[in-house]
């Protein structure tokens, strides 16, 4: 089956081509990764010296690890919220009797199809207009809105797997549709909630645009970051910025296995 | 009360529709009627006004031609990556291939926006590499330009594209590859009468969400664009927040969703129509 659609000189060519993609993609990543540990405070080569002290200084920074601990709880509430809405919406459009379903549809997916900057000012637009000043849980329901379709789109295909068979017989045993839905569509979702779980903390937590224009005071790490990066050059933020790519891809990849993992048992 | 097994389960669909219509709906409408709330009353005032100013409607076509370009380079080079992984890697390698790919699409993109920067500024590690080649100074010149913009860009939908594309690639009958090849098919017609035309529909999904995303996108254009030639996404920010003229920041965004819309419109209206079909 291997090389039956490609001739072999096109595969040295395709290959070639992906490599030079991969080495594209993670240049700049390494390049920030190396300035970390580099005791210049231009950030230029040569390489100086070996140092941990930009490390010490994001830790000691409040700006940083206060900005951290927003995020977390942020984006840990966002997802959560994201994947419970998002699993009832999924079930709800695959079982549902209603004819307005596709536009509902469209509805809940629609915040994916717009610039991410729309919901933002439109949401700063409308707090003004009701007098309410910005703050975190405006953002939360703005970051909401924005991982809610990622969570459908991941939980529909899930859900229309299920044999029908199953509920129907917890609901012919006398269960309720919330304690069918609880007791066994959700189980047999499990690892895929699990991979909706992360994925929406991903994105919640490294969004930036929504935050920003719904935050004044406490501020998120994504925002910390920004006005780091736009006030000046410091090398904390080649700390900061190793960590968070660390951090978010070992999540991310770890949601995408486990979704693969996932479909590729699925498949005979 | 226990629903019988018969019950219509719409009240599952409450709370995410609700949430939607209340954090994203409302906004948008009443963004809406501000942008075309005047002070004589409702009209286009300030869509006329905003088409008056030309660094203004220059913003405007910077973003598309931003979003243009990324698309076009994305949309091309996703074609060989997906190609390679779901056609060339064995199977076993092949979701390794594709997670190593697009990992770093799963991190912030303002750090990878941020990362670029150490690499293109004049004293980033390109210039700095040639300098040492050539024994000179070189100015490279690329960082806060359009080209650095749409190279920042153009790798996001690239890894996006990629995504679709090889989702699509994947979902193709196997046997129906063999079958053709069995009967003679050349690996070109294989790629031009099976493969292509039934990945079109992953491409279309992956080059539509990076042509609206790059035609808002912020992050990009300041860090490596610049500030001096700002795109949509720029002036709409500078305005809320610096100026606070709230109707005229409304205008700049129902035009940035119009034209990413409409842009973007034949290929979302084919996308719908092949997956109808399909």
């Amino acid at each position: 089956m291997i090389g039956l659609a490609v001739s072999r000189p096109a595969r040295w060519a395709l290959g070639v081509v992906f490599g030079l993609a991969v080495l594209t993609v993670y240049l700049p990543i390494l390049v920030m990764i190396v300035f970390s540990f580099n005791s210049g405070r231009y950030q230029t080569l040569p390489f100086r010296d070996f140092t941990t002290d930009w490390y010490l200084r994001v830790a000691a920074d409040s700006g940083f690890t206060e900005g951290l601990l927003i995020s977390l709880s942020l984006a840990g509430s966002a997802s959560i919220l994201a994947t419970t809405f998002g699993f009832l919406a999924a079930y709800g459009f695959h079982k549902a009797r209603l004819p307005a379903k596709p536009l509902l549809l469209g509805l809940v997916l629609a915040p994916l199809a717009v610039p991410l900057i729309l919901v933002g000012i439109g949401m700063r637009l409308q707090v003004t207009a009701l007098g309410i000043s910005p703050a975190l849980w405006l953002v939360l329901l703005g970051q909401t809105v924005y991982v809610l379709p990622l969570a459908v789109l991941n939980l529909r295909v899930r859900i229309a797997r299920i044999p029908p068979s199953l509920e129907e017989a917890a609901l012919t045993l006398g269960a309720s549709r919330l304690r069918a839905i609880a007791g066994v569509v959700a189980p047999a979702c499990g690892s895929t909630l699990l991979a909706t779980l992360l994925l929406t903390f991903t994105f919640a937590f490294d969004e930036f645009v929504i935050a920003y224009f719904l935050t004044n005071f406490q501020i998120t790490l994504p925002i910390k970051i920004w006005t780091t990066l736009v006030t000046g050059f410091d090398p904390t933020v080649n700390a900061v910025g190793t960590f968070v790519f660390l951090f978010s891809v070992t999540l991310g990849v770890l949601a995408q296995l486990v979704l693969l993992a996932r479909q590729s048992g699925a498949k005979p | 009360m226990a629903a019988s097994p018969q019950g219509n389960p719409w009240p599952t669909l409450v709370p995410a529709v609700l949430l939607v219509a209340l954090v994203f709906l409302v906004p948008i409408g009443n963004m809406l009627r501000l942008s075309l709330s005047t002070e004589t009353g409702i009209g286009l005032g300030n869509y006329i006004a905003f088409f008056g100013k030309a660094h203004q409607t220059d913003a405007l076509l910077r973003s598309l031609q931003l979003a243009g370009l990324a698309t076009l380079i994305s949309g091309l080079l996703a074609w060989p990556l997906a190609y390679f992984v779901a056609f060339c890697v064995p199977v076993r390698l092949r979701l390794l291939c594709l997670l190593v790919l697009i990992a770093p699409f799963w991190t912030s993109f303002t750090i990878r926006a941020f990362s670029w920067q150490l690499v293109l500024s004049d004293n980033g590690v390109i210039a700095w590499t040639m300098a040492q080649l050539t024994g000179g100074q070189v100015a490279l010149g690329v960082l806060y330009t359009m080209s650095a913009s749409v190279l920042g860009l153009a790798l996001f939908g690239a890894m996006l594209t990629t995504l679709t594309l090889f989702g699509a690639m994947s979902a193709i009958d196997r046997k129906l590859v063999e079958a053709a090849a069995s009967l003679g098919a050349q690996p070109w017609s294989l790629a031009r009468d099976i493969i292509i035309p039934l990945a079109l529909p992953g491409w279309a999904v992956g080059v539509t969400l990076t042509f609206i995303f790059s035609g808002g996108d912020y992050a990009v254009p300041t860090l490596l664009g610049g500030g001096l030639k700002p795109v949509l996404a720029q002036l709409m920010l500078s305005t809320v927040k610096g100026t606070y003229d709230l109707p005229t920041a409304a205008t700049m965004a129902v035009l940035l969703v119009l034209v990413v819309l409409l842009a973007g419109a034949p290929i979302l209206v084919y996308t719908l129509l092949r997956q109808r079909a399909g």
